[in-house]
């Protein structure tokens, strides 16, 4: 008898739907995955949603009420979480609204109907359910979401790389953009996603979050060396991890 | 054959295109203002006058991430992951990068012995070129004494103006040099111009330490608690980049990867080092090294004392690149300059 597959989900919360088109992106990818899965829910590639699911893929941060309720409910029925993208595993980009107080955010995007929207400060999953596999990334990469399936498909540990994206910018032997008279956010970023921008001749932006340990004084002596100012520094660190509080704290301190 | 012939430059690139029957040809070649050791398909992308690549050529004998075995989850099986090594010709290799492969011999060739690497070694073929005029302000071969060639290669070329004397250090390398006219032996005038080049070199390769390497060995006998290695841990930002890029590093970890299938899988080894956060970190969470100060220290220490006491043999080649990579501008010269200043200081009593 055929083991019967594991009912996924997907789900998104404040995001832009990119790193579930990622997953459509996966391609022939995704074929050999659906010879594992089932999707019973997936907004961007079908019609007829079902509610029977065991895995849920959450996609998007959280930033209203109305988001923890459901995210909650899903915690409940699914037996495993997987973060989906910088919004879902760090907060993301819509993160940069920490940085202000709340009516000063809501009044600069809403103006005169701020009153009207019930938000809340951005958070990423796991500071309202437990999440069982990250993936980070904005986008997600395709190798990734491939490997973080075969983990949960052999039910073993995710192990996320806790080293810098440097590592595998060298492994790759490119330029070092501070030899290029440009700045980087590499050697304080979670590696993992085989320095993808700097090899496509892009900075990193550090969409995947900071390492566990990252050595904020010295990437802010770094970035002071190569020109930036304080606020300029602070831009680097918080376009993506602005949840991270202490760190624009430190810098600024 | 003598122990030294000569090729005429304009004769260069018909030896270059004949030794495409010897294996792959790789060389220095230009990226983004820089060099870096890659597959020469046409000859005149090589470019012999280069600074130093950016990752040294060790990624061709201990690469990033290679293949160690074969599995199979059910039934169990396992088998040798790479059937077949390739042969290749490993050309216009720095005498500094020559010491680092020196260096990685020592290391794989101790019991037990490393199969991966003795094999793609064994397939090398060593074309070095001796560097005329020192690289640039990070590097420190003349202190570690190998900006002039000292074995380990299979042919060394030197540059003497309208020709390259060749010298010949093995069997390997007569096979690429016989049976083609255009290669000469050389004459007394050869040699002649061979040695009014190093003499030349004396002049101008400055020694970049302020002491001796015996001197250097006993600076870091005694300077394990210097505040220099806070200093420097202090500005470190933990990147890695610097034992990524040394020709002399070479701790790797181990990683399982099953395909999609999800039974069948390959076993591989991916560079590591010891500026990684985990890397000393033991089941439970205990780590051993802990905070980048004392990762710096060992990183040094790797160079400059253990690797003496176990080999006899300094694991810095001096081609720099730990300096020139780091965007910290942790300087190896300079630190190794303060704690020979500092030691002086202690042992007059400053
Ligand atoms: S380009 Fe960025 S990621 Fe690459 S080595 Fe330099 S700082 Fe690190
Ligand atoms: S390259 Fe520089 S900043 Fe990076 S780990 Fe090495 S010493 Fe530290
Ligand atoms: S320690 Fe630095 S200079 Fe010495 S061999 Fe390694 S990279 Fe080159």
């Amino acid at each position: 008898m055929k083991k019967s597959k594991a009912k996924v989900a997907f789900f998104d919360f404040t995001d832009c739907e990119g790193c579930q088109l990622q997953i459509v992106n996966l391609n022939t990818v995704l074929l050999d995955i659906l010879e594992h899965i089932e999707i019973v829910n997936f907004r961007e590639a079908m019609s007829e949603p079902r509610d029977d699911y065991d895995i849920a893929v959450i996609e998007g941060s959280i930033s209203t009420e109305h988001d923890i309720k459901r995210i909650t409910g899903i915690r409940k029925q699914a037996k495993v979480v997987i973060a989906l993208g910088a919004c879902a595993t760090i907060g993301g980009v819509n993160a940069i609204k920490n940085r202000t107080p709340l009516n000063i955010s809501l009044m600069r995007v809403y103006k005169d109907k701020a009153d009207k929207f019930k938000t809340i400060a951005v958070k990423p999953i796991d500071q309202v359910i437990k999440v069982d596999y990250y993936i980070h990334g904005c986008p997600v990469h395709p190798n990734e979401v491939a490997e973080v399936f075969k983990c949960l498909l052999l039910g073993k540990k995710y192990d996320v790389p806790n080293y810098p994206v440097c590592v595998e910018c060298k492994m790759n032997e490119n330029v070092c953009l501070y030899q290029k008279e440009q700045n980087c956010m590499g050697p304080v970023t979670r590696a993992g996603c085989n320095s993808w921008c700097v090899n496509n001749g892009n900075i990193c932006y550090g969409c995947r979050g900071l390492i566990d340990n990252p050595a904020n004084d010295a990437q802010n002596d770094i970035l002071a060396n190569y020109g930036l100012d304080v606020n300029e520094i602070i831009d680097k660190f918080t376009l993506y991890t602005a949840v991270e509080k202490k760190y624009v704290k430190e810098i600024k301190e | 054959m003598e122990r030294y012939a000569k090729i005429s430059k304009k004769d260069f690139n018909r030896w270059l295109e004949s030794l495409e029957d010897h294996g792959k040809l790789y060389g220095p070649k230009k990226k983004d203002g820089r060099h870096v050791f890659r597959p020469i398909k046409d000859v005149k992308e090589l470019d012999l006058n280069y600074i130093s690549t950016i990752l040294p050529p060790k990624k061709y004998y201990f690469p990033q991430k290679e293949r160690l075995l074969k599995f199979k989850i059910k039934p169990f099986k396992t088998a040798k992951a790479i059937r077949k090594f390739e042969e290749f010709v490993l050309f216009g290799v720095h005498t500094c990068d020559i010491a680092g492969i020196q260096c990685m011999d020592v290391v794989f060739r101790q019991e037990p012995l490393d199969a991966n690497y003795i094999n793609r070694k064994d397939r090398m073929t060593t074309v070095g070129i001796e560097c005329l005029t020192p690289c640039d302000k990070y590097a420190n071969c003349v202190s570690m004494g190998n900006h002039v060639p000292k074995g380990g290669y299979d042919i060394m070329l030197t540059d003497v103006g309208n020709k390259y004397i060749i010298h010949i250090n093995s069997a390997k390398a007569e096979s690429i040099l016989r049976q083609r006219s255009y290669i000469k032996k050389c004459i007394s005038a050869d040699r002649y111009l061979l040695d009014a080049v190093r003499k030349k070199k004396e002049k101008i390769f400055k020694e970049e330490f302020i002491g001796r390497l015996t001197e250097l060995y006993a600076v870091f006998s005694k300077l394990y608690d210097s505040e220099i290695w806070k200093d420097v841990g202090k500005r470190c930002v933990g990147c890695g980049n610097c034992t990524a890029v040394c020709p002399t590093c070479y701790c790797f970890d181990v990683l399982d990867e099953v395909s999609l299938n999800l039974n069948d899988g390959l076993r591989y080894r991916l560079w590591n080092s010891c500026q990684m956060d985990d890397f000393a970190k033991v089941a439970g969470g205990e780590d051993f090294r802990p905070g980048r100060s004392a990762r710096q220290r060992h990183r040094y220490y790797r160079k400059f004392k253990y690797p003496i006491d176990k080999f006899s043999r300094y694991f810095c080649t001096g081609c720099g690149r730990c300096s020139r990579t780091c965007m910290a501008e942790i300087n190896l010269t300079e630190t190794v300059n303060s704690l020979i200043r500092e030691h002086r200081n202690v042992s007059i009593g400053i």
